[in-house]
């Protein structure tokens, strides 16, 4: 492949980096702590394509003056981009150091200089071309209900409370509705000795999930990026339950039915709707 | 156009470059972008488009880091300075190399591009290979992680820690007693020309951005088999293995293989599986970071195939001994 080839590929790659973290998209894809990281990663990617663009460009102008690329004059790597360098005084071992390093403005390919396999080395950089295309023409949605069901069966509530115990959970905040978040929700739903949950009105913001004859509310947790999300289900009973629709988000307000997160149900609770308001996708999708 | 040495076509007949070819895929992807977003509209493939951009979004910052600094100790670390860093004897500099991966706080991806840079200046393979192994493991970030999605075993923390540098020491003891240096293909070793003044920089810039390009292509490779497997393994096997030890063990250990997980999120995966025993999950978090499909990509890529064909599995044997052995000290009774 061509350095200018690699290059746009750079550029591409770390505009479509900056473009998720700018946009706010990359919340449906990593956790939002790794934004610097992201802005950092496609800053360096298009600034080295620049630097290697901008040096091509000085390179190529004609008489390739040797003055304004090495001013120093005695430096023997920019001297090989210079025509002037006789290779008859060259020794053959210093010819071979020259050949292999990567500096060289001459160097097509830094890494490919061995004449059977020069394409060989650099045709999976072709590949970054799919992230590009996935990103700017495709930019998948966060995952919703097919990946909760796919992830299915996993108890929810022993990732939170990382025991297989009862325990104490602080008070919740007051409130009527007070807002909990599903992994929360879950987690005291199951090991709650306190009970904080019963006979309280609490808010939930998930996604529907239709599985057969239940319907669930989900929200998927994240800890570094979409590859580890993992479930965090409540099951819907009442009135109000029915009739709802895949990845369909929504506030929905209700009490836990008590004792409904056992080992029988996978630990999974049961809420009794009392109401519910469809909203938009929150900007986070992922709870941490 | 910076070579027409090289590129430049000998025969009069103009040849169709690679830039030609990468504005004709793009101008065909615009052209047909509304008959691509229907055909992936199946609901496994998006989320396999989402996973496929989440590893690549969470991984490729830290290509990044990781070729700077390779690129760094190529342009401004003489090879003479690492060799007198370094003890002599190889069975001493391999387990120094290993503790020396704490310093790198970062993914295994970085390391990949380091390890190579630190064979091309000198370094023995097999010391390079401990840390390569070593860094994404146990790294301070790694560990706390690990604590805290293991809040009630704080036996888990020592345990992959010691599993981990385990790992790396024995596969670089072992690579200095049977590896052999041909099976790395030949310009992962290459050494690099010393230089001084405005070079280095020269260098520095280019020896960044080729790793990057070379080693992001595989990155994707590795993204995309990850993004696959994570669409295709039923999770629900693994619920049903319950007690079973060694069963267990193995699934684990494939499992931290196949689903390519960051080894800053994997204790959460672990700990989320419900009724397994420790001793398993310890193995999914020791081998994850040592060896994964991502990897395995990096891994031939850049030190060639008869090199990753060799190391991968070598390192899943050592990874998954290492993991029981120190489950057995550290979980005791509780694995």
């Amino acid at each position: 492949m061509r350095r200018e080839t690699q290059n746009i590929l750079l550029v591409l790659v770390g505009g479509a980096l900056l473009k998720i973290s700018f946009t706010g998209a990359y919340l449906q894809y990593v956790k939002p702590a790794h934004q610097p990281w992201l802005i950092g990663g496609g800053l360096v990617m298009v600034t080295l394509a620049a630097i290697s663009i901008a040096r091509d460009l000085l390179a190529t102008r004609p008489a390739a003056d040797p003055v304004l690329e090495n001013p120093g004059g005695d430096n023997p790597v920019s001297a090989t981009g210079s025509a002037s360098v006789s290779a008859t005084v060259r020794t053959p071992a210093a010819d071979a150091v020259v050949a292999q390093d990567p500096a060289a403005p001459a160097s097509a390919d830094p890494h490919g200089h061995d004449h059977g396999e020069h394409h060989h080395p650099a045709r999976s950089a072709w590949l970054l071309l799919l992230p590009v295309l996935a990103i700017f023409l495709i930019a998948p949605p966060a995952l919703g209900a097919d990946s909760v069901m796919r992830g299915d069966n996993r108890a929810a509530a022993s990732r939170s409370s990382g025991t297989d115990g009862m325990a104490a959970f602080p008070p919740l905040a007051p409130g009527d509705p007070v807002p909990v978040a599903m992994s929360d929700f879950a987690a005291r739903a199951a090991w709650d000795s306190g009970h904080s949950l019963d006979n309280r009105d609490v808010r939930l913001t998930g996604f529907i999930v239709v599985d057969g004859p239940d319907t669930f509310l989900a929200r998927l947790t994240i800890a570094c990026c979409a590859a580890d999300a993992f479930p965090v289900k409540v099951k819907l009973t009442g009135p109000m339950a029915a009739g709802l629709t895949n990845d369909t988000w929504l506030d929905i307000t209700g009490r836990v039915v008590p004792g409904s997160a056992s080992k029988e149900s996978d630990y999974i609770p049961t809420l009794t709707v009392a109401g519910l308001a469809e909203i938009t996708q929150p900007e986070n999708p992922y709870e941490q | 156009m910076s070579a027409p040495a090289v590129e430049a076509p000998v025969e009069p007949k103009r040849r169709i470059t690679s830039l030609e070819v990468l504005c004709a895929v793009l101008v065909v992807a615009l052209l047909a972008q509304g008959q691509l977003a229907s055909w992936l509209d199946a609901p496994a493939i998006q989320t396999g488009a989402t996973i496929f951009v989440a590893v690549c979004a969470q991984a490729l910052p830290f290509l990044v880091l990781g070729v700077l600094i390779s690129g760094a100790i190529a342009a401004f670390v003489p090879a003479s300075a690492l060799d007198r860093l370094l003890p002599k004897r190889q069975a001493l500099a391999v387990p120094i190399a290993g503790v020396a991966g704490v310093a790198l706080p970062t993914c295994e991806c970085a390391a990949v591009p380091v390890a190579r840079r630190l064979m091309q200046q000198g370094v023995p393979t097999s010391v390079a290979l401990a840390f390569l192994l070593a860094a994404p493991a146990v790294n301070p970030i790694v560990l706390v992680a690990t604590n805290v999605a293991f809040p009630n075993n704080p036996g888990m923390v020592a345990a992959r820690l010691v599993g981990s540098l385990a790992t790396a020491i024995a596969m670089g003891w072992l690579w200095a007693r049977f590896g052999k240096t041909e099976w790395i293909i030949e310009r992962a070793l290459r050494r690099l020309p010393e230089l001084d003044g405005r070079s280095r920089w020269r260098m520095f810039f280019e020896t960044s951005r080729a790793d990057l390009v070379e080693a992001g292509g595989f990155l994707v490779i590795g993204g995309l088999t990850a993004a696959v497997l994570n669409v295709v393994i039923p999770r629900e096997w693994v619920n049903t293995l319950g007690e079973q030890i060694v069963l267990g063990v193995i699934v684990m250990a494939a499992l931290a293989v196949l689903l390519a997980l960051c080894s800053e999120a994997d204790a959460f995966v672990a700990a989320s599986i419900s009724g397994m025993p420790l001793l398993p999950k310890l193995v999914f978090l020791v081998v994850g970071p040592a060896i994964d499909v991502k990897l395995f990509a990096l891994q031939a890529g850049t030190f060639g195939r008869s090199f990753a064909i060799r190391f991968a599995p070598a390192t899943l044997v050592v990874a998954v001994g290492c993991a029981v052995g120190a489950g057995a000290i550290f979980l005791g009774g509780a694995a």
